[in-house]
């Protein structure tokens, strides 16, 4: 089916059936999961989709429907429940819809070969990582390793004329080792995904640091509650930062709900951060030409050397804020209305190795996992759990599990003191590893 | 975050067990053909439905097992839901949406194959069937049983049905309950409304000759409040959720349900930094009961178990907890979000009791982890939709009321931290790590709840936490949730008051 001529043809559609302006997003998946355990295949899962999703106004309400069925019929009674909606709804007069633009081709969004290979040789990578994994010394148990792909087309048009599409893939592939003395548990993840199978890491190097991460942690001592300094791992980190994106995100700026609501051009955090948001990275796992609504997407500076320097906008919020849309609206397949997201998401590398940062702190906490909430976006206030490593004078001393790290953003924020090199672009959220100077830590 | 964590989004703690009593009064409703489902309220006739021909779903049956199996089944299910957004007292968005589909599994062994579409017709659930059926290739063709229709007991009841409900009616209760958060107090800011509601119909139908359907309603009612006094911003949270019609808003009103979440919003604005350390921890009845439901639920679902590797492993008819702590998962309660009937793989949900005055009984499985175990089916077979193979899920996950006081319980604890509220959390299924976000918490001082204090993380290990609850109050209740392990399911947890020895408690001062 020509999906580009459809969407065009259900934007009128729409329009005949009563919308004042319409909008047609549809997306095609095809996805493939192999897990195998014990070196044997365990489960293998298949499938293909299409769904379309309706956004309409009448007289500036807002309407929204969605359907996986595409016969005339139910794509005409799916419009007509949009309608419905946007009928008893309150008029907004921010809900506009983007006009049309020219996308900038993105190098690298979808690779041909990743359907071509072979099914027995992707069940085989995954077997191959699990035996390495497994062949580690200390690695006891396996929950398994996993081969994922999937593949899709975007397809957008709305009454303003605006059109587009755009193909992506991905595949991933990884395994979950753990390591046991006597009676202790733990548990080591690693995974990669890429837009290319030929840029996936070898199995060699994920199956090393699944198991690394597993033996890393056995044996911990807690520590007594104190301040002292934090080091969050380039893996962790947003575990952290997480909270600053959804702060400057337009709704919860507009809505009063953010803690850096009046912090724009203010600087709130160590000079030593700087956050970019970029939608057009070549074979970027965020990257697309267009965003959720059509807009075309963008490389933002979103906090400058500690300074907040932009909030992140769709076209609603834009319009609210008398702003232009940043190229932000996010949309979670065909059955949601845009919401406001980020593309590929980085904090800019400093000038440390990790091993200097290491080297450089006297006593502190180098932390390898996080839970919880992250920064609470509406508040600022921050407290997880964490575990890691013990660090004295420079060196490792013992593992650390079961403590918890705590402070408000701005006294986390503005103690970031040093800031390694170690950025790994191939993640749609990526920091180097990073020190907070010093931060509540609960032990015994 | 690993492949083994699982985790659940924040709810607030509810009076389901009441809701549920009366619900049981009311007469059960007759499964509706699922055709008649799809009718909406707006006299626009219905586009789809689920085409039960039962001689092509023994045909499909008897395809996925055509190069071997143990086992193969169909899943058909249609899904209409509804979502009205409110926010600073503007209607956001009205949301529509029809969601359908089939998946076919094949168990070869303790192999799975699954494959689904969104078209159910014939050649696509043959092809979906052949996919399927990799797993078992170069096998001998199985017999399936020819399926007939399988009794299962209902424990939901709908007085006012979801699909009979005028939309003027959703948009009412939402204005009510913005309203009602707005005039708490003139510190609430704003209030963000959130109804959802869906009818989702199920036909399931397998090799061991079942053959079921039937009709889930769900509401889901979230208010939240976010109160600003110039210095200080908290956002509250109140949810209602239940398997249940319109007349849900009968028994617990909007207004009901807001004044709750600004009551939160407004308290919490004196909240000062909370402690670090390790204390001991008073849990309030309700939605509390989350922290079971990671800490000890998750590791009890015997996926992990059949795996090898799960915290409780190779530990049925041993002590694990307190003499004071029995632990149920009951997919029966009437109407509750966690209630299943029977479960997405056809077996009748029960009351499932895990750990019984500190003794591990036993595990909630699925067909295959039953198999791989050995065990009995529990009816824990879950799955989000027909996109996702079944799981062993919770359902309402709970500790079984005690006999302490609750007011003797705080009364007795002479420092430490009140928990009034639980946002959500996560656990390590491997390792028994769990950890939760406080919502509404206080310290305890001489007995007594005194200040409010920051959201502060809990940590510590399932072992430890059912090994040091040390009191359990007589005042069970509930809390809806929903619970993430890849794919998402509703349920509830709940408890009654609870005193835990010693948990870690991550405040930003000593």
């Amino acid at each position: 089916m020509d999906y580009i001529q459809l969407t065009r043809d259900l934007v009128e559609k729409a329009q005949k059936l009563g919308a004042d302006a319409a909008e047609v997003y549809l997306r095609t998946s095809r996805n493939l999961s192999i897990q195998v355990r014990d070196y044997e295949m365990e489960t293998i899962e298949e499938a293909a989709s299409v769904g379309i999703g309706f956004r309409v106004m009448a007289g500036g309400r807002l309407g929204f429907s969605h359907c996986n069925d595409l016969s005339a019929k139910a794509l005409e009674d799916t419009i007509m429940q949009a309608i419905h909606f946007a009928k008893i709804t309150t008029p907004d007069e921010y809900n506009v819809l983007p006009g049309s633009t020219v996308f900038t081709q993105i190098e690298g969004l979808y690779d041909p070969a990743i359907i071509s290979i072979p099914m027995d040789k992707k069940i085989q990578m995954a077997i191959d990582l699990e035996k390495l994994a497994m062949g580690v010394p200390g690695i006891s148990l396996s929950s398994g390793a996993s081969f994922r792909e999937g593949d899709g087309e975007v397809f957008i048009a709305n009454s303003n004329g605006l059109s587009g599409s755009y193909k992506t893939s991905s595949c991933s592939i990884g395994v979950g080792v753990v390591a046991e003395k006597g009676d202790q548990k733990n548990t080591g993840w690693e995974s990669c995904t890429r837009r290319f199978f030929a840029d996936l890491k070898s199995v060699e190097e994920i199956a090393a640091e699944a198991a690394r991460k597993a033996l890393e942690l056995i044996d911990p001592v807690m520590i007594p509650t104190q301040r002292a300094a934090v080091i969050f791992d380039s893996n962790v980190a947003f575990s952290l930062l997480g909270g600053v994106i959804s702060a400057i995100n337009g709704d919860s700026v507009l809505q009063g709900a953010s803690f850096l609501k009046n912090s724009m051009d203010q600087a709130f955090a160590s000079p030593l951060l700087t956050i970019i948001d970029d939608g057009r990275m070549p074979r970027g796992l965020g990257s697309a030409p267009f965003d959720g609504e059509g807009v075309a997407t963008q490389k933002r500076i979103l906090v400058e050397k500690g300074v907040l320097k932009g909030f992140l906008h769709n076209s609603y919020t834009a319009k609210r804020a008398g702003a232009a849309s940043t190229g932000n609206a996010s949309r979670r397949g065909f059955t949601t209305l845009p919401g406001i997201g980020t593309h590929n998401l980085y904090v800019e590398a400093g000038q440390h190795t990790p091993e200097e940062i290491i080297k450089a702190t006297r006593r502190g906490l180098w932390v390898k996992e996080v839970t919880g909430y992250g920064i609470n976006p509406v508040n600022g206030n921050f407290s997880g759990g964490a575990s890691g490593l013990w660090i004295e004078n420079g060196e490792v001393r013992h593992p650390v599990k079961g403590v918890t790290i705590a402070g408000s953003a701005a006294e986390v924020l503005g103690a970031i003191d040093m800031m390694a090199n170690n950025l790994d672009l191939n993640r749609s959220t990526a920091s180097p590893t990073f020190r907070v100077a010093e931060m509540q830590i609960g032990g015994k | 975050m690993g492949g083994d964590t699982y985790k659940v989004r924040d709810i607030p703690r509810r009076k389901f067990l009441e809701l549920g009593i009366k619900g049981s009064l009311i007469t059960a409703a007759t499964p509706a053909i699922i055709t008649q489902l799809l009718s909406c309220n707006q006299g626009i006739p219905p586009t789809s439905g689920i085409h039960t021909d039962k001689a092509l779903l023994d045909k499909v049956i008897a395809r996925a097992l055509a190069s071997g199996g143990d086992f193969a089944e169909v899943y058909i299910e249609n899904r209409i839901s509804r979502q009205i957004v409110m926010e600073e007292s503007k209607f956001r968005s009205g949301l529509y949406g029809i969601s359908q589909g089939a998946g076919v599994r094949v168990i070869s062994g303790f192999k799975t194959g699954y494959a689904y579409t969104d078209e159910i017709t014939p050649e696509k659930l043959y092809r979906a069937a052949e996919v399927a059926s990799y797993v078992a290739r170069n096998g001998t063709p199985t017999a399936p049983v020819n399926i007939s229709p399988a009794q299962r007991e209902s424990f939901v009841t709908v007085k006012q049905p979801l699909g009979e409900v005028l939309d003027e009616k959703r948009i009412e209760v939402i204005e009510r309950a913005n309203q009602a958060a707005l005039d708490y107090d003139p510190r609430i800011r704003m209030a963000m409304v959130d109804y959802y509601d869906e009818v989702r119909s199920r036909v399931i139908a397998n090799s061991e000759g079942v053959y079921l359907q039937d009709e889930l309603p769900l509401l889901f009612f979230i208010v939240q409040a976010m109160s600003d006094n110039g210095s200080a911003r908290h956002m509250a949270r109140e949810r209602l959720s239940m398997h249940s019609g319109f007349e849900m808003f009968g028994e617990v009103t909007p207004e009901e349900v807001a004044r709750r979440a600004a009551r939160e919003a407004i308290d919490m604005l004196a909240a000062e930094a909370a402690p670090a350390g390790i204390m001991d921890v008073v849990m309030e009845n309700g939605w509390g009961g989350v922290l079971i439901h990671e800490a000890v639920g998750h590791p009890l679902e015997a996926d992990n178990i059949a795996k090898n590797i799960g915290a409780f492993t190779g530990k049925v008819g041993m002590k694990v907890a307190t003499d004071k702590f029995t632990m149920v998962d009951d997919g029966t309660l009437p109407n509750f979000r966690g209630t299943i009937n029977f479960d997405d793989e056809g077996t009748q949900a029960r009351r499932n009791v895990l750990i019984e005055n500190g003794v591990l009984l036993g595990y909630m499985t699925d067909i295959l982890s039953a198999k791989q175990l050995g065990m009995e089916r529990t009816g824990n077979g879950r799955r989000e939709s027909f996109r996702n193979i079944p799981i062993p899920r919770m359902t309402n996950t709970f500790i079984e009321a005690g006999t302490d006081k609750p007011a003797d319980i705080l009364a007795s604890t002479k420092k430490g931290l009140y928990v009034q509220s639980l946002s959500g959390g996560s656990v390590n299924s491997v390792t028994g790590m769990f950890n939760f976000t406080c919502r509404e918490a206080y310290l305890i001082e001489n007995g007594r709840k005194t200040t409010p204090v920051k959201g502060a993380t809990l940590i510590g290990s399932c072992m430890d936490v059912i090994r040091n609850i040390d009191a359990v109050g007589d005042d069970l209740d509930f809390g809806p949730g929903i619970c993430g392990k890849g794919q998402s399911a509703e349920v509830t947890a709940g408890q009654p008051t609870v005193r835990i020895r010693g948990i870690n408690v991550g405040g930003s001062r000593a």
